[in-house]
């Protein structure tokens, strides 16, 4: 057995020239410190992100995107599909801990200021990744349309749409009209399953490569306190990889254990000349903004609340992908409490204004 | 002689009551001494016997004998009253208490308040006035009181004042085209109508139904005849044991009807297409269906089981029995929401009551099959209904064999039509055919589900148990890993 591998190993050799992959992975480490265990979540991030793309082309096997078989296609998925259902309930879940995953992913870098120079790119790109997350939850979202998702999908896009100037033509963009119809299932089911997917793949190849090529961030007390031979490391391979897989089978026993106690339900079909459905909220990760925008008074000064919050989130979300560039102090090696505090504000925003959001 | 002058002393003492009413009233003593033919009539009006006089619906000065100044404009003489200044006049006495007690009347002083609302309140087709004013029903000149047989609104005389208008065809279609003008005509062959005839003025007339001066149209919610109230309008009398006495009748149909399933849904739920009591009886021509016209009426809404139960064997064994059709199984006020119990031979059944096993036996065995195939049904649709609410609790995704349940539950309710025909190879083919076939697809469909759910679990249970030895041996491959370094 072991000669086979060597032979197929020997084969790709000859023609690629592995030798000098495997010399660099031979030689790359990832430093030990008391945050190492963050490092872990980019990975869990990767692991899930690949469950939703093998568990969407499986559900895209039956999926019709129309208004008058997408609830049913996914009801035959749901009860004439051999796992149909499993497959589907992965595919809930793994997106909603996939979110967390980033989430959490995002906040460590963020603490540990990985992204300070050289690494403004590595950044950047899984900021917009992060964002893209958010768009797949809120494109998948409306997929099966049952009326929780129809309503929601109106709701979301009506925020949109109070955005000055940009607002009303995006509203209608994604809509793909004034109203959300077909033309909206259609179109946000190319980018569910098409665009987003496509940018996504591209922003997490740079973001895979960067890191390669850069290595994992070192903290700054890490990185400028502790002389060179005092720093603990492992190697990346096989070590920190086979760790990753450890974890990553845990995550996935936690996510047959979630996907078999509590499967995706599918309610009832949407139906646009109904009312809306009492206490209407958005999935979990959008309900920090939805309850903070609830808090709004109609009309600050000259405009109205709702575009005033939106226009600050806006403003947040641009100071937090453009973070590299504003904190000189990190970059420079230097202690900047003042990151530790806007992150601690923003977890304890998030956290609060969800639970906020969800007992209300 | 002493008759003579008895005769005398009658005649003298009535002139003199006249004399003595009409000197004030020179309009009245000019008009009557040309013998016209308003002071002819005005002599039996009530008015006139309360001393009213001319002046007071025609304004002017009725104590002088100059005409100028009897009829003199600026004394408020108006002469002839035209549209609604006719019931304008009326109501300036009949709208004000005070007045009519002076008068020593103690009649209602809303009637013109009822009649403008009402539909005869609304402006006639030359839109200048109301359709009916006071003297269209009570006459002009020669009124009298209600309970006086010449009023043209006394019991007996009211429907023939009501048709003046109501069995004009050529005035009706004016305002109402779609309104019959046959109800006279309908009212004359009901016993209402028959007995009215004959001098009962106990018996419903236009006004008892409909009201009198308040008459609304038949939707408006507030009429005595929207459907939802004539139950209580019929009621007022046939629910009055002792108006009802002498009808020898019975008086509880009201109250069987409002708990029957008819009056739950028309009273309760405000069902309207449900029936009222002249859905059956009729309205106008009110009269109890007879013993074989019975099917026909329930049949207007049962059309279905009405044709089934003509062309089945029962139909000829009714008819030559006498037995009310529909009436003789359900009932009639009271007739309840029908259950399984009603076909077979047990306790509480109808059939058994014909059908026993010494008499008519072929129908004894018949209905004993009908109703053990009904009563599987039933018991196979609640089995199939348990197993789905039990699949659906466990979260499994069941909509479709939920939908199929539909089917089992219509297989019933055509096998309680098609049982009219009493016909045993068309009841098997519903029941066993549709709804047995049917319901046994829809429980093995639940069993799977929960079969399925329960192969889950411990699927689960199973992969849980691989996924975690696999990342216990990766654990202490690390660990083995690492010390060797």
């Amino acid at each position: 057995m072991k000669n086979f591998f060597n032979k197929v190993y020997f084969w790709f050799d000859d023609r690629v020239h592995l030798e000098s992959l495997v010399e660099f992975m031979g030689k790359k480490y990832v430093p030990i410190h008391r945050h190492s265990m963050w490092y872990y979540f980019g990975g869990v991030s990767l692991f899930l992100f690949i469950i939703q793309v093998v568990t969407g082309i499986l559900l895209l096997f039956y999926y019709k995107a129309s208004t008058d078989l997408a609830f049913e296609s996914v009801q035959f998925i749901m009860s004439k599909v051999q796992f149909g259902w499993l497959i589907r309930s992965i595919h809930a879940w793994a997106a909603n801990l996939f979110i967390f995953s980033v989430f959490i992913h995002m906040f460590s870098v963020f603490f540990e200021k990985a992204y300070r120079k050289p690494r403004e790119v590595t950044w950047i790109t899984g900021a917009l990744m992060f964002f893209l997350a958010l768009g797949f939850g809120f494109s998948g979202y409306l997929l099966p349309w049952n009326q929780l998702s129809f309503f929601a999908t109106k709701v979301g896009s009506d925020i949109v749409g109070a955005i000055p100037l940009i607002g009303e033509p995006v509203k209608i963009f994604m809509r793909g009209g004034n109203d959300v119809t077909g033309a909206t299932l259609s179109r946000l089911f190319g980018f569910h399953v098409a665009l987003f997917p496509g940018i996504f793949t591209f922003l997490l190849i740079i973001h895979l490569v960067l890191v390669q090529r850069q290595g994992m961030s070192e903290p700054l007390e890490f990185e400028t306190k502790k002389p060179v031979a005092e720093k603990k490391k492992m190697p990346f391979f096989p070590n920190f990889m086979l760790r990753d897989l450890l974890l990553w089978l845990i995550v996935l026993n936690v996510l047959a254990i979630l996907a078999v106690f509590f499967p995706a339900h599918l309610g009832i079909k949407a139906d646009p000349f109904s009312s809306a459905p009492a206490g209407i909220k958005p999935e979990w990760y959008f309900l920090f903004m939805f309850q903070t925008l609830k808090y709004f008074p109609a009309h600050i000064v000259f405009m109205e609340g709702e575009v005033l919050g939106i226009l600050l989130f806006g403003l947040a979300g641009l100071l937090w992908l453009l973070v590299p560039f504003w904190d000189i102090k990190s970059s420079k090696g230097k202690q900047n409490r003042l990151i530790n505090y806007i992150g601690i504000f923003a977890v304890i925003f998030i956290i609060v204004l969800t639970i906020l959001g969800w007992t209300s | 002689m002493k008759k003579l002058t008895m005769i005398f002393f009658i005649g003298f003492i009535f002139l003199a009551a006249n004399y003595i009413q009409a000197a004030g009233d020179e309009c009245f003593n000019c008009h009557d001494a040309q013998g016209d033919n308003p002071s002819e009539l005005f002599k039996n009006d009530i008015h006139h016997k309360k001393g009213i006089p001319c002046s007071g619906c025609h304004g002017g000065n009725s104590k002088s004998d100059d005409m100028d100044a009897a009829m003199n404009k600026d004394a408020g003489f108006i002469g002839v009253p035209k549209g609604n200044q006719i019931s304008e006049r009326c109501i300036i006495c009949h709208s004000n208490p005070e007045t009519m007690k002076e008068y020593g009347a103690d009649i209602p002083t809303n009637q013109m308040e009822l009649l403008s609302k009402s539909v005869h309140g609304r402006l006639s087709i030359n839109g200048k006035e109301r359709i009916v004013q006071c003297i269209t029903c009570h006459n002009a000149h020669g009124i009298v009181e209600v309970t006086n047989p010449v009023s043209p609104v006394y019991p007996l005389n009211l429907p023939k004042t009501c048709a003046k208008c109501h069995s004009n065809a050529v005035y009706m279609r004016n305002y109402n085209p779609a309104l019959a003008v046959d109800q006279l005509d309908k009212y004359r062959t009901s016993i209402h109508g028959i007995k009215n005839a004959k001098g009962d003025i106990k018996v419903a007339e236009c006004a008892n139904c409909h009201g009198s001066h308040g008459i609304l149209p038949v939707k408006d919610a507030n009429s005595s005849v929207y459907v939802v109230n004539i139950p209580q309008t019929c009621a007022k009398c046939h629910s009055n044991k002792s108006y009802m006495k002498e009808y020898n009748i019975p008086t509880n149909q009201y109250e069987e009807f409002s708990k029957s399933v008819h009056g739950i849904d028309l009273l309760e739920k405000h069902d309207l297409s449900a029936p009222a009591c002249n859905s059956c009886h009729g309205n106008h021509g009110a009269v109890p269906p007879g013993v074989e016209s019975i099917s026909e009426v329930c049949g207007t809404c049962h059309a279905l089981n009405a044709e089934l139960f003509s062309a089945s064997p029962h139909k000829k064994a009714f008819d030559e029995h006498h037995y009310p059709e529909c009436e003789t199984c359900h009932g009639n006020h009271g007739i309840a929401v029908p259950t399984n119990q009603l076909l077979g031979v047990s306790k509480g059944s109808i059939c058994g009551k014909c059908h026993t096993p010494n008499e008519n036996v072929d129908g004894y065995k018949v209905a004993k099959h009908m109703r053990l195939l009904i009563d599987s049904l039933s018991y196979s649709e609640d089995f199939a209904d348990s197993l789905i609410n039990n699949a659906e609790q466990k979260g499994m995704e069941i909509s479709e064999a939920k939908f199929k349940l539909r089917d089992v539950n219509q297989a019933k309710l055509e096998a309680r039509t098609i049982v009219h025909a009493f016909n045993e190879e068309k009841f098997d083919s519903i029941v066993v055919k549709k709804g047995l076939a049917t319901s046994n697809i829809v429980i093995s469909e639940a069993q799977n589900a929960i079969h399925e759910y329960y192969f889950r679990r411990v699927g689960l249970g199973i992969s849980v148990l691989i996924i975690s030895f696999l990342a216990f041996v990766l654990y202490l491959y690390i660990k083995r890993m690492e010390r060797g370094k």
